[in-house]
């Protein structure tokens, strides 16, 4: 996964990483738009669970203002925010 | 400007554990007895060992701590907690106002906080109040936004360290989420009343604390601010619950050590009590809770240090096994030791009403049961 074969390969990849992960935990085929706090798919753990896997996985750290449950909300808004967050650590 | 990695590769440092646990033996020495019974830590001695770093083991060395692993953070917890839970249960208070600070803090309130909690200042973490205990989304404390500055309204109860807090990092209610706010003991509006005669950990000062209208710049409230109540005290609650059962594994170390010094001398019917297989199961039974938990902790510890999402369930599972095991290792050696145990402030009665209160901290049994029968369902369902 080089930053630079381009966004939209980075994007897939990263989108399908978290469908994994989510897939994983909670035995259901989370599309990436899916509202996941809406259909109580995450509880107070995985959320945590959610947060640690994304810093680790993808080596970013979401602090301050970042910290927002908007961020977190579907897999593609997760998705944005490691590519915005990689992209700040890149500079 | 995004400053570093999440967690850095397992630290280096955990060389320093032997002479912090050489620190804590001195400083403790045969003290832990009485201070139960004063139900009272001297204050100086709990600045000199904040001061070097046994409150914050895991504080990384850019911010003035040790920078211990989670597994070295643990074993050394066991070790204080073998000798004093009072003392252990500040550890653990202090540690997880440094981990929120470090979490959800920016670089500013990190190297300000974390400067201070490792250079003697006390800490203590405010979750409880008169209507939210294991429901902490009932909390009516607010904190609100007011220009350049924060105000914090409410009551806490049973917030440990509370009596000998130089700060306070406070949960409360912030616009639609909630938020956690680093207030100092002596602002304007801050109120103490000390709990009396807790039944365990009876000197880690525990204390009521009501906040009336108190004014703070707003860089005092911590990042994450309106995120809902539990993703916030969940990474908190996390860091508690193992260094809890950390403390419980140390629990279950002195009640083996009283247990068995006791059993190996103490002669009755001709025979030193070790002897008769009634009083040997219950060694053995030690024995192996002493082994689970400290297994179960380390387990939490590793995921810690990886990185690993697993830790959060697993931080619940050895809380829950650990504190548990505590509650009936300590039982037995109180059995086992009979009126030789049963005076008030010695190690297995303290560490028989210490191990209940860890049954009801950072997550009640009954709370944990609730959280692991969710995640068993989804796992194995």
């Amino acid at each position: 996964m080089t930053t630079h074969t381009g966004q939209a390969e980075t994007a897939r990849s990263i989108r399908e990483n978290l469908t994994e992960f989510l897939q994983g935990r909670t035995r259901t085929d989370v599309a990436p738009d899916v509202d996941l706090f809406a259909t109580g798919l995450v509880t107070s753990l995985f959320a945590m669970e959610l947060l640690v896997h994304v810093e680790r996985t993808f080596v970013v750290r979401v602090a301050g203002p970042d910290l927002t449950l908007d961020n977190f909300r579907t897999v593609n808004r997760m998705t944005e925010l490691v590519l915005r967050l990689r992209g700040g650590t890149d500079a | 400007m995004r400053e570093r990695k999440p967690r850095e590769p397992v630290p280096a440092p955990d060389a320093a554990r032997p002479e912090l646990e050489r620190l804590a033996t001195d400083m403790v020495g045969d003290r832990a007895d009485a201070w139960d019974l004063a139900g009272e830590l001297p204050r100086d001695l709990l600045r000199e060992l904040g001061g070097k770093g046994l409150l914050t083991a895991q504080v990384p060395a850019r911010y003035g701590g040790p920078g211990l692993s989670s597994v070295a953070g643990g074993e050394l917890t066991a070790h204080v907690g073998s000798l004093c839970s009072s003392l252990r249960s500040v550890m653990t208070s202090q540690g997880m106002a440094a981990w929120t600070v470090e979490r959800f803090g920016d670089e500013e309130q990190k190297a300000a906080y974390l400067g201070a909690l490792t250079s003697g200042q006390l800490a203590g973490v405010a979750f409880s109040e008169p209507g939210a205990g294991s429901d902490l989304a009932a909390m009516a404390t607010t904190i609100r936004r007011e220009g350049d500055t924060v105000v914090v309204d409410g009551r806490k109860v049973w917030v440990t360290v509370g009596a000998y807090a130089d700060l306070l990092v406070v949960f409360g209610r912030y616009g639609t989420g909630a938020a956690a706010v680093v207030v100092p003991a002596d602002a304007p509006g801050v109120g103490l009343e000390r709990v009396a005669d807790p039944l365990g950990c009876r000197a880690a000062g525990h204390a009521g604390i009501r906040l009336e209208g108190v004014r703070l710049p707003a860089d005092s409230l911590l990042g994450g601010a309106g995120l809902p109540i539990d993703w916030l005290v969940t990474s908190a609650l996390t860091y508690g619950r193992i260094s809890v059962a950390w403390g419980c594994v140390g629990i279950l170390r002195a009640c083996l050590r009283a247990a068995c010094r006791h059993a190996a001398t103490r002669e009755q019917f001709g025979a030193v009590l070790a002897e008769h297989q009634l009083v040997a199961r219950h060694l053995a039974e030690l024995h192996v809770a002493q082994e689970a938990a400290t297994r179960c902790c380390e387990h939490v510890s590793r995921c810690w240090d990886e990185g690993s999402p697993e830790l959060v369930t697993a931080a619940v599972t050895a809380k829950h096994l650990a504190a548990g095991q505590a509650a009936r290792g300590a039982a037995r050696a109180v059995q086992v030791m009979a009126s030789a145990g049963a005076g008030d402030g010695g190690p297995v009665a303290r560490a028989y009403r210490d191990a209940k209160l860890m049954e009801i901290i950072e997550g009640s049994n009954e709370i944990s049961q609730l959280l692991l029968g969710k995640h068993a369902l989804a796992v194995w369902s």
